[in-house]
């Protein structure tokens, strides 16, 4: 065997530093010491969960964790690090009995032994042993939230008595980013991502995808002597937080709010560069946990700079005038069209090569209706249709027909894309994916979808319509085609109020479990309130007893110590549960983040009912939320305190919401001072929200959502009570 | 008569020197807890870039800055457990010293309360903090070397607010009132050697943060408290309760503003009128709403008295066996508007005769005090809603006109040089026309949030905003 120098290098840096491991833990410490085995050579993420472990250790139970290659015979506290294939010391404790685990299996098991407890935590691959680090966290009573990890007091430290094995059934687990506001994902500097990244790895996430746009600043392309010029964030949108903007003590002191890694960055060239070195930055942050990292683009939308050399372009749909779409003068198999979709893609690749996956958007063009014959040939050539045709699921009296020819003729030329791409040559292995919401195809996917490539549905906007919809799922081939089920967790759409959607979401998870679906992709800008159904996302993709109600219990009485106070907060989060279907249902642009949100109910109409019921769900959940705060262990405080103040802050918006529709009735009425009394308490209730808000600003999303308020709401709300008392003064 | 006219002057002059010179601002809201300044010479217009006199970082807080004899105090946490008393030079802002403690665990505490809360008083000689698990101190105001040590019991809430109140100097002593919901008590220490020299207990008040005030009327100088649901008066000398005006609601946070011989209070309890406490423990305690308190869902602190009121022994409180457990029986009931004129100087139960006037009003702020200058009282609340009040008759001067900054107010305001200044929570300080009409002078930026009431002495305002203190002048630059 010939021993490479680079082995030899590199073994004696590992070597080095497990002494310096050794040196510097050999200090003393009050509680037990346990001595974690790895190998010299252990893998990177195997390091890691060494490190993790002992940082976890030392919180529980203030332990003096030695990290090392062996462990002394007359040691009190062994844990073996690693599985076999990776730990000599792991293979000579567990030998045949170490079970059969897939790459992401995952067991903690304790060695029977007449001596000292030792305990094997380890996986089928260095990310399963990390997560079995994790999962050992986890047993010892942590719990990982979105932001913070909560520990137990007095915990005693226990390595006796475990042998669980755990497989996942829903394979990929995916933190989608959707980054298109400032209350989203591209507010985030990377060290924010980092820190949201290492709790997600916590709780067994194993993808992070970052949907772009194609205005943002991520990528840079020129085709045919057009330059890319546009690269911007939140639409261009510049968002002022300076002078008596409420809730500014948010953003200590800075006049506008920016992404901290992009605020220096005054030119296109700048903002790119800054932009490329953010991505770069989280897919590498991935990485380092054993996270895959994609990206989700839109080859079929550009900046409208690229409608000289494309004719006929058309606003893209939610590009405001930042993106622009191929129209009805275009077809799908125009050179110039499918060379810039071409370039475009290229150029992703190429600014990012340690991707492991792309998802292509499938925009919709229902212009391109007309094109479906020559598709559904292309897309079928060659492929076993056992007679199904193309009107067997696009029939002519199909309301939705439009839309679904047209997603077909996108999807014949995405696949055509992937397939002119260049292979990845030495690069790693690249997941292609398509990410589609027309459920038009879902039956015939397996015969539509290119070879190896993955699907991501979007189904409805909310998690609430696609488990509307939920009897589609089982017709889905998933055993044929790799998919995914988005899971929006709050949506945009709904608006910027609280949201939840545990209770939708629970039977989608138990659909895809029995059904066989690879995995899910979250949706959602804000963290908000979400750590309950994260925590359950996390604990029922490994285990199919888990209910969204034991997962809840499990992470709240754990946190606040009292199962009485995990029952008023479930309670609490059915309110607001109540409250997002209601939004969803009755009027889905009601809190929508958008210019004009909130001067949209200007207008004199009646108030509706379900304002009122709307307002008593998230009174209640306010009470509920604030009663369990009060009860709380003061470990569980600091989460429950923010969930409180945010309810507090919606209950606010629709107060000003309700006292603006006020507003106009009185002004319809001819009562000038009822309205612009009425404006003031909306302006009041406005300014508390926003004030409450900067009370418990935890990362940039809830700072966007400050300033994006103080946009799209005060503002205007100022402006038209300042008309109005100005004509009133005139008079 | 003529006895009574020297004892009063030399009262008078006692009563001056104890609270230091003229311009100090020797405790919360200055001379008394009065927030009036004879200053002259502030600014109007001014920011935390302009107008800056001096400032520092000091970390975030939000006591009150003090001043005395050209010394700032002010104080903060400084790490996790160590909170810091920190001495200013008045005029160049040169930190004079600095001493930090050790606070050990903490207890919990409701927003926006923080734990270094409370506001040091202070003479020429010494400044006396009171921090919660430190209790009273003394420290020499040249240098901040710890003069004496007081013990003081930790304050326990049935609804967790947290300690926050604050001592005054009077004589020789350190006057401190402590109404939590367990065991409340009115303190005299003497403030040479930190010795007590008298305690009342206060056992018909729940929880509140009224400061104690000194009102003298004739030749009767009295220690007023406002607390739940009755303000009273007592002795000095050994703290015996001379009179008791049962006019007050149940939970009180502001402080009573004295000017003359009449003691002005404004309230505002949660919109509650009632006194009783089981509407709100069935609202917050009752964890599993089953519309009794168990034990297990109050601070073990309060079992004793969980025990007194289960009357029937079943483990649980019902109805009104809540008020019996945490409600003195003399305590119940009273009436009571929230905003009152009280004549000080009575003996006994004065509720049938020294209410000046009494008046219904929905002006209060149950946090920020009544500000009593040139005849009036003048009120602002959150939203920025303002009142004012003929100080003799009671009768609205204005009411519910905004001053134009929204936002919570937990400060106080003050006034000198003929101006108001109302600090609003958002940073905003809002400065007025001290007159019969509402009139804003400036809007004034200070940059972050704003909890504490800010000092004025000597020609300039000092203004602790959540992390910093500013002193503003118009002699800056």
């Amino acid at each position: 065997m010939t021993v490479r120098p680079n082995r030899i290098v590199s073994s004696f840096f590992a070597l080095l530093v497990l002494l310096l491991w050794e040196g510097s833990d050999g200090v003393s410490a009050a509680g037990p010491v346990v001595h974690v085995v790895i190998d010299q050579t252990a893998p990177r993420l195997e390091r890691t969960a060494a490190d993790e472990l002992a940082a976890q250790f030392k919180q529980l139970v203030d332990a003096n964790v030695v990290i090392g290659n062996t462990a002394p015979e007359d040691a009190d506290h062994v844990i073996l690090l690693g599985s076999p294939a990776t730990n000599p010391a792991v293979e000579a404790a567990v030998g045949e009995s170490w079970p059969a685990l897939s790459d992401q299996g995952l067991v903690i098991k304790s060695l029977p032994t007449a001596g000292a407890p030792r305990l094997v935590v380890g996986g089928g691959s260095p990310v399963a042993t990390l997560w079995a680090v994790y999962e050992l966290g986890y047993r010892q009573g942590v719990r990982y939230l979105l932001r913070r990890d909560v520990f137990p007091d007095n915990a005693q430290l226990k390595l006796t008595g475990f042998d669980e094995v755990m497989e996942p059934a829903l394979r990929t687990r995916t933190w989608n980013m959707t980054s298109d506001l400032p209350i989203g994902p591209a507010s985030w500097a990377l060290s924010d991502h980092r820190r949201l990244l290492g709790q997600l790895a916590k709780m067994k996430f194993n993808r992070v995808l970052l949907s772009v746009d194609a205005w943002q600043p991520y990528v840079d392309y020129a085709f045919r002597g057009v330059v890319r010029e546009t690269g911007v964030l939140w639409y261009g949108e510049t968002y002022r937080v300076d002078g008596e903007t409420p809730g500014k003590t948010a953003f200590g002191g800075a006049d506008v709010f920016q992404n901290q890694d992009l605020a220096a960055a005054k030119t296109y060239s700048e903002r790119v560069a800054a932009g490329t070195e953010l991505v770069h930055g989280l897919i590498d942050a991935a990485h380092e946990l054993g996270m895959g990292a994609g990206l989700v683009i839109s080859p079929l939308e550009f900046p409208p700079e690229f409608s000289k050399v494309l004719t006929g372009t058309m606003p893209a749909a939610g590009g405001h005038d930042l993106a622009v779409r191929p129209g009805g003068g275009v077809g799908p198999a125009d050179p110039i069209l499918r060379g810039l979709a071409g370039t475009q893609v290229k150029a992703y690749l190429e600014t990012y090569p340690d991707l492991d996956v792309i998802y292509l958007s499938a925009s919709e063009v229902p212009e391109w209706a007309g094109h479906i014959e020559q598709a559904w040939k292309a897309l079928t050539a060659g492929r076993e249709l056992n007679g199904i045709s193309l009107d067997d699921f696009v029939a002519a009296d199909d309301p939705n027909a439009t839309t679904a020819k047209s997603q077909i003729v996108v999807l014949a030329l995405l696949r055509q894309l992937i397939e002119e791409m260049p292979a990845p040559g030495d690069r790693r292995h690249l997941q292609w994916g398509i990410a589609h919401h027309d459920s038009g195809f879902d039956r015939t996917l397996d015969r539509l979808m290119p070879a190896g490539v993955e699907s991501l549905h979007g189904g409805g906007v909310t998690a609430r319509q696609v488990w509307q919809q939920r009897e589609r799922l089982p017709g889905i081939p998933v055993d044929k085609v790799p998919s995914n089920l988005a899971l929006t967790l709050a949506d945009d759409r709904v608006g910027i109020l609280s949201q939840l959607a545990t209770r939708s979401i629970e039977p989608l998870v138990g659909d895809l479990r029995r059904s066989g679906w690879d995995g899910f992709a979250t949706r959602c800008r804000l963290l908000a309130e979400l750590d309950a159904t994260v925590h359950f996302l996390s604990r029922a993709s490994f285990d199919s007893t888990v209910t969204a109600r034991s997962a809840h219990d499990d992470l709240f009485t754990t946190i606040s110590g009292k199962a009485a106070v995990a029952d008023r907060l479930w309670r609490g989060f059915g309110h607001i549960e109540e409250a997002t279907n209601l939004i969803d249902e009755n009027d889905p642009q009601f809190a929508r983040p958008a210019a004009g949100m909130l001067l949209q109910h200007y207008r004199a109409e009646p108030i509706p009912d379900w304002w009122e019921t709307l307002t008593d769900h998230y009174t209640q959940a306010m009470i509920e939320l604030y009663r369990s705060h009060d009860a709380t262990h003061p470990r569980g405080r600091p989460t429950l305190f923010y969930y409180a103040k945010r309810s507090e802050y919606v209950l606010e918006y629709v107060g000003s919401v309700k006292a603006v529709r006020e507003a106009a009735i009185a002004q319809e009425a001819g009562d000038v001072d009822l309205a612009i009394e009425k404006l003031e308490v909306a302006m009041e209730s406005l300014y508390n929200a926003l004030d409450t808000l900067s009370d418990i600003a935890r990362d940039p999303s809830d700072r966007g959502l400050i300033a994006l308020l103080a946009a799209h709401a005060y503002r205007p709300l100022l402006a038209e009570y300042e008309r109005l008392l100005d004509a009133a003064e005139a008079d | 008569m003529m006895r009574c006219g020297i004892a009063s002057l030399v009262a008078a002059a006692l009563l001056l020197t104890s609270a230091g010179r003229a311009e100090d601002w020797p405790q919360f809201r200055g001379p008394n807890a009065t927030g009036i300044s004879t200053s002259h010479d502030l600014p109007v217009k001014f920011s935390h870039t302009d107008k800056v006199l001096w400032s520092a970082d000091l970390g975030p807080g939000i006591a009150c800055p003090i001043v005395a004899s050209g010394r700032v105090f002010a104080t903060t946490m400084s790490g996790e457990r160590t909170f810091a008393v920190i001495c200013f030079d008045a005029a160049s802002g040169k930190e004079t010293w600095r001493r930090e403690f050790d606070t050990g665990p903490l207890p919990a505490i409701m927003s926006p309360n923080t734990q270094a809360s409370s506001t040091p008083a202070a003479d020429d000689q010494r400044v006396y903090v009171y921090f919660s698990t430190l209790g009273m101190m003394a420290l020499d105001a040249k240098d901040g070397r710890l003069l004496w040590k007081h013990p003081i019991p930790l304050p326990t809430y049935l609804l967790g607010w947290g300690a926050a109140h604050s001592p005054i100097v009077y004589e020789n002593m350190v006057i401190f009132n402590q109404d939590d919901d367990l065991a409340p008590f009115l303190l005299a220490i003497d403030k040479y050697t930190g010795k007590q020299l008298w305690k009342t207990e206060r056992p018909e008040m729940l929880a509140g943060y009224a400061l104690p005030v000194i009102c003298r009327s004739g030749d009767q100088e009295d220690i007023v408290v406002a607390g739940s649901g009755k303000l009273k008066g007592y002795n000095p000398e050994n703290g015996q309760e001379r009179w008791t005006c049962n006019t007050l609601l149940r939970t009180i946070m502001t402080t009573p503003v004295v000017k003359d011989d009449l003691i002005y209070v404004s309230l505002q309890s949660y919109g509650d009128t009632e006194r009783v406490l089981k509407y709100a423990l069935l609202q917050w305690k009752d964890t599993n709403q089953d519309g009794r308190l168990a034990k297990s869902e109050l601070n073990e602190a309060f079992w004793e008295k969980f025990d007194r009121g289960d009357a029937n022994g079943d483990g649980f409180l019902i109805d009104d066996e809540i008020d019996a457990a945490f409600q003195s029986p003399t305590n119940m009931v009273g009436g009571g508007n929230i905003v009152q004129a009280i004549r000080g100087g009575g003996r006994g139960d004065v509720t049938e005769t020294h209410v000046v006037w009494n008046i219904d009003n929905k002006a209060p702020s149950n946090i920020s005090s009544p500000l009593v200058s040139d005849g009036r009282v003048f009120l602002v609340k959150k939203g920025g809603i303002s009142a004012s009040f003929n100080a003799d008759s009671g009768e609205a001067i204005w009411e519910k006109k905004r001053i134009r900054n929204f936002g919570n107010y937990y400060a106080s305001p003050i006034a000198a040089d003929g101006k108001i200044y109302v600090m609003g929570e958002n940073g905003f300080l809002v400065v007025l026309k001290d007159a019969p009409k509402l009139e804003i002078l400036a809007k004034n930026d200070m940059g972050e949030s704003c909890v504490a009431t800010p000092a004025i002495a000597d020609g300039r305002l000092f203004v602790r905003t959540h992390t910093k203190l500013y002193c503003i002048s118009n002699a800056a630059e």
